[in-house]
């Protein structure tokens, strides 16, 4: 038994392209999930029983099949409909509608917890739906959702994982391939752990600070 | 002789595959339990040593990503040990310790809910810590716990779909078998999804069904 | 002029308003006096929208308040200031004046922060426009919530309860500003618990009894003995206020 860390040096440029893959990812695949996010927890609340049935089918159904079923029914199936896309962007998309399922729910929360005192306040005034939406239910709900929020981005640095499966050099892919090459699997595979567990563990500092930095207006002062 | 289309016997293996999924989720979900709740009495006795690198191991395992895990187990343990590691033990082991992770920070956090204040009068009393801990703790916990628990088993259902990266042939595997026999991806996976989709909503509802017996019987509604 | 004519408004099987008429001519300051559950609040909300007839209409300068398209006439002619103030916590206090005169009034920034800067240094709160409201003691953010409603340049200024949560400190302050409007001659209608406040600057007083106008009368017709205070009611309501 012979541990050797040493050997991956050579290799670390290589893992931190995997790495700058699997971030750019992360943070395109967030976006796509606050937008899908948003649309979708709009329609949750809607007076459209229909746009309320489809929203809630799209939720259940992504948070209750395995993501790399999901992420195989896209990369498999979009060929077939004749879209070529590239593996980046079909993993981003996955991510994306996956998060998306998450996403909603929470932003729905966010929405249904401001003050109703507010919006009648926004309405007296003769602001219109579209303006009281944009400029003041989703800024108040944006800054609440934050930390659950956060923790979406986390799980999707995790699951970004699986996009290895369809030929993405990501982290894990960029791993593998490094472990091709060394033939050292253990110290590849425990470094690869360590850091993405300091990953999460930074982006969740990162969480705290920004929930704090937006909502430091709206907390109580102590007085 | 290329079979590419469908057959009755494609619904056998897809039964086959699913059972995979499950058999190693029960296994995996139990032994994950039973190591998880031996994790929280450590912490509970609040061990020396130990408890500090259960949870440094507990956070590892939360905060990394299960594939990974699967590599490190199947791939690097032998290279490691030189040992052999059937893929099927592998993904026993990873993941039930992964399991036994999440159980064991739900399983602190149910003990920690407990109000201060029951535990202390029943110190005074003469209770030794284990009394404490199997009359007063164990039952509150237990119920406060059910619903995470609950939400974490059918979460846990899905990442058994992992398994199909290192060999296992499972559900996710079958798919990959019927997508590249019959280049009908769209059907294929559809069902694997829908396959899933039913386990996961059985696992959720008989979980609510327990968790309603529980409290039906449950002597502290309210208190 | 605000007419309110045969107005009807229940929630479920509870009636609140039974056939209330009522008409606030411009520069009049009218309270209404009543006790909990008389209706008042409902009043106010159904004269700026936010509830919904069951009977009757409303008409805002002749615009009705039950049509959708009639409604946003209405509402920009009138401002209301709420019990609980109802800042946009996310804005600062010039955010928040400005941004209705902006978005609907089409104003300039500019000019909409001129404007917003003139009434937060008539209420003393000149320094104050860059604050968040989570950094203001209440009578702070009552009186930035009169800049908003007066940033709008209503012809009507509904206030509803105004000072009912705040220390008496500073609803003392709020009313000093509210009786300078009315002194200035703001069309003002006042729900409130302050009855001697209501006294000193109403033009006239309207009684609300479960869902029922008692008594509508000049001030000073109102507080006689052989005017309001004929009206039972009327005396039980002052008397049990004069007890706190």
């Amino acid at each position: 038994m012979r541990l050797d860390l040493s050997i991956l040096l050579p290799h670390l440029g290589f893992l931190a392209q995997g790495a700058l893959l699997t971030a750019e990812a992360c943070v395109l695949a967030l976006v796509g999930s606050v937008i899908m996010g948003a649309f979708v927890a709009i329609a949750r609340t809607s007076s459209s029983a229909a746009l309320r049935r489809i929203a809630f089918v799209y939720v259940d159904i992504f948070r209750n099949v395995p993501f790399i079923v999901q992420l195989f029914f896209f990369y498999y199936g979009l060929p077939e409909i004749g879209l070529y896309i590239d593996a980046f962007t079909t993993g981003v998309i996955a991510l994306s509608i996956a998060g998306g399922a998450y996403a909603s729910d929470i932003i729905r929360a966010g929405i249904l917890a401001i003050d109703q005192g507010i919006i009648e306040a926004a309405e007296v005034s003769g602001l219109s739906r579209r303006v009281i939406f944009t400029r003041i239910v989703l800024p108040i709900a944006l800054r609440t959702s934050v930390r659950p929020l956060g923790s979406v981005l986390i799980n999707m640095i995790l699951t970004s994982s699986i996009l290895s499966t369809i030929t993405l050099n990501e982290l894990t892919g960029s791993a593998q391939i490094v472990v091709s090459q060394t033939y050292r699997p253990f110290e590849v595979y425990v470094v690869l752990l360590v850091v993405y567990a300091a990953l999460t563990y930074l982006v969740s500092l990162a969480i705290a600070i920004l929930h704090r930095r937006l909502n430091r207006d709206m907390m109580e002062a102590v007085a | 002789m290329r079979f590419a289309d469908f057959t009755a016997f494609d619904l056998v293996l897809l039964a086959q595959g699913l059972g995979v999924n499950i058999a190693l989720f029960l296994a995996t979900s139990l032994i994950g339990l039973v190591i998880g709740i031996a994790w929280a009495i450590v912490r509970y006795y609040r061990v020396p040593v130990l408890s500090e690198v259960i949870t440094f191991v507990s956070e590892l395992l939360k905060n990394s990503p299960v594939l990974v895990q699967l590599f490190l187990v199947f791939f690097g343990l032998p290279g490691l040990f030189h040992i052999r590691v059937t893929p099927v033990t592998a993904a026993t082991i990873t993941l039930s310790a992964n399991t036994a992770a999440f159980i064991y920070v739900i399983a602190v956090s149910a003990i920690e809910s407990i109000g201060r204040d029951q535990i202390e009068a029943a110190r005074v009393f003469g209770l030794t810590r284990w009394q404490v801990l199997r009359h007063v703790l164990a039952p509150q916990a237990a119920a406060f716990a059910v619903g995470p628990l609950i939400a974490l088993l059918v979460n846990q259902l899905q990442v058994t779909s992992l398994i199909s990266v290192i060999g296992v042939v499972d559900l996710t595997k079958i798919g990959n078998i019927l997508n590249m026999r019959t280049l009908k991806p769209f059907v294929v996976w559809t069902a694997v999804g829908l396959l899933y989709y039913a386990a996961a909503k059985l696992v959720a509802l008989l979980g609510t069904r327990f968790e309603n017996r529980l409290r039906a019987h449950s002597a502290w509604r309210g208190l | 002029m605000i007419k309110v004519e045969n107005v009807k408004k229940a929630f479920g099987q509870t009636t609140v308003l039974d056939g209330i008429d009522l008409t606030i001519e411009p520069g009049e300051v009218v309270s209404i006096l009543g006790s909990s559950g008389s209706g008042k609040s409902t009043l106010i909300r159904c004269i700026n929208g936010l509830e919904k007839l069951n009977g009757g209409q409303i008409t805002v300068d002749e615009f009705d308040v039950g049509k959708p398209r009639e409604l946003a006439e209405a509402r920009k002619r009138s401002g209301t200031v709420f019990q609980l103030f109802n800042l946009y916590p996310h804005m600062t206090v010039l955010g928040n004046i400005t941004l209705a005169p902006i978005e609907v009034l089409k104003k300039p920034r500019a000019e909409a922060e001129a404007t917003a800067l003139a009434l937060l240094e008539s209420v003393g709160l000149g320094s104050r426009a860059d604050a968040y409201p989570a950094q203001l003691s209440g009578g702070q953010r009552q009186r930035v919530g009169i800049c908003r409603a007066l940033a709008m340049q209503p012809r009507y200024l509904l206030l509803d309860e105004v000072t009912s949560a705040l220390d008496p400190e500073m609803t003392a302050e709020v009313l000093a500003i509210l009786a300078k409007l009315a002194q200035e001659g703001t069309t003002m209608l006042f729900v409130t618990h302050e009855v001697e406040f209501a006294r000193q600057i109403s033009d006239r007083i309207v009684f609300l009894d479960k869902g029922r106008l008692l008594v509508d009368l000049p001030t000073k017709e109102f507080f006689a003995a052989d005017g309001g205070m004929a009206q039972p009611r009327v005396a039980q309501f002052l008397s049990k206020m004069r007890k706190d």
